[in-house]
């Protein structure tokens, strides 16, 4: 394929989105030169999630909360940075998490999915309802807790049925 | 370059002269809480009490901070760096008693023992005053509440930095090395340090201030602040609590009769119900008389006081005559 040729086929995809996308300028001719660089996918939505930064950093996660479209890398290029979430927790026992709400709002009502733990935080932080996984989480992890607590105790009883 | 980093601390100084307006609107609101704390809410619902703002408080404030340029140009201990405080927004001091924060905003027993750890959540968007952010908890027994004052100060200072704030406050702020650094005669970086770091009305704040000022008014300090912007807070501090005396006396010893006066003033706009406020007014004194008013009146050193009048105007006559 020659230089000449990759041009011109570029060309033509930007007069197409000049034409196919009308909804990137609604109401003025103006031209916005961030959806042209935007990359746009076929059957592609905007989701918001969580992506993994610093990512030099062995065992120590830290989440930032992304809108991003859904077909690019979990870490690579997002639109907007949204908040944080960083899973663990610190002096003072609290993790801690930030939300845009004015943005998340913005973003959800121009039709972003947020993900199942983008949805559980919201959830815990009572923006949205409670999750349901949560609550099958916590309820578990309670029958979990009991579990080892009665283990613990029956394993104490023989120890001293034993001793 | 030497003349570039002159210029800047001299900058700075005058900044912090010109802030000792700004300054005392800040330190205006503890004080009102303080008033509040109090027993004298009555006073407060008065309107005609004057407060910490009002431009003759002020006036009379300045003036007898003095301005002693020795003091204010003098070059800047550079690891201590007193910021241009910008007066905070008015919001953030809207409410006149700071009272804890209980609120649950939900009880969710679904989901104890979710976690181990509280889930903080702050909200972000950046347009809004930092009084009116939310920032929520969750608990582990899965109760939703909204985060205490303390949460709330560090958590700000995590998303939205201010600088020479530290996320923990300096370990200068307990008691015992508050009076160490107290013997040390460095009431003013503590000051300046506390202005940094702690939010106006946060109990901290207060509680540093009430410290320092304790402390000067035992030992006589009054010297170490003269000329400085904590001058103003001092005063007021004194005399919403009524223990001018060591103050006045202070003054008569350097011989600053005019701010001994105005201070007296002062003190007569602050508490219009006292004896000696009542007595000038019916006498409608001024000057030494006013001094004399208050000395018989309401000060426990009656004696000293008039003894440094007396001192004072005969020097006066005899430097007339």
């Amino acid at each position: 394929m020659t230089p000449e040729f990759r041009l011109k086929r570029r060309r033509h995809k930007i007069l197409l989105y000049f034409v196919q996308h009308p909804q990137d300028n609604p109401a003025n001719i103006m031209v916005h030169l961030s959806s042209l660089l935007l990359k746009k996918y076929h059957g592609g939505y905007v989701v918001i999630r969580l992506a993994l930064a610093g990512h030099k950093q062995a065992n120590r996660p830290f989440y930032r909360i992304v809108a991003a479209y859904n077909k690019r890398a979990r870490d690579g290029k997002y639109i907007e940075q949204l908040g944080s979430y960083d899973p663990l927790p610190n002096i003072y026992n609290e993790k801690l998490v930030s939300f845009n709400f004015d943005r998340i709002k913005y973003w959800i009502g121009c039709g972003a999915h947020p993900t199942k733990p983008v949805a559980k935080l919201l959830g815990l932080a009572g923006f949205f309802p409670l999750h349901p996984m949560m609550i099958t989480e916590a309820e578990r992890r309670r029958a979990q807790t009991e579990l080892t607590a009665t283990g613990a105790e029956d394993g104490l009883q023989e120890g001293q049925n034993v001793a | 370059m030497a003349a570039l980093g002159t210029a800047r601390c001299l900058f700075r100084t005058y900044s912090r002269v010109k802030n000792v307006q700004k300054s005392k609107q800040i330190l205006v609101r503890c004080s009102v809480r303080t008033l509040c704390s109090g027993t004298q809410d009555n006073a407060l619902l008065d309107k005609t009490i004057p407060q910490f703002t009002d431009p003759a408080v002020q006036d009379i404030l300045t003036r007898i901070t003095g301005l002693d340029l020795q003091k204010v140009f003098r070059p800047i201990k550079q690891e201590l760096k007193p910021p241009t405080y910008k007066l905070m927004t008015d919001e953030q001091l809207a409410q006149a008693v700071e009272k804890p924060i209980n609120d649950v905003l939900s009880e969710d027993k679904i989901l104890d023992g979710m976690d181990t750890a509280k889930y903080v959540f702050t909200d972000i968007t950046y347009n809004i005053p930092h009084r009116e952010r939310f920032i929520v908890v969750r608990e582990p027994n899965g109760t939703l509440r909204k985060a205490k004052w303390e949460e709330r100060d560090r958590l700000i200072q995590v998303y939205f930095p201010k600088d020479g704030r530290k996320l923990s406050a300096p370990l200068i702020f307990k008691e015992e090395n508050l009076k160490m650094v107290f013997s040390q005669d460095r009431h003013e970086d503590v000051l300046d340090l506390c202005l940094v770091q702690f939010e106006p009305d946060s109990s901290d704040y207060i509680r540093v201030h009430a410290a320092t000022y304790e402390d000067l008014d035992k030992h006589d300090k009054y010297e170490l602040l003269r000329s400085t912007r904590h001058f103003g807070g001092m005063a007021w501090y004194l005399l919403s609590a009524r223990r001018v005396d060591g103050l006045i006396v202070d003054m008569l010893k350097k011989e600053l009769f005019h701010d001994a006066v105005s201070l007296v003033s002062l003190f007569h706009m602050v508490h219009p119900h006292s004896d000696s406020a009542q007595e000038a007014a019916s006498q409608q004194a001024t000057g030494a008389d006013l001094l004399k008013i208050y000395a018989q009146k309401e000060s426990q050193r009656a004696g000293y006081i008039e003894l440094a009048l007396q001192a004072y105007q005969q020097m006066a006559k005899s430097s007339a005559a």
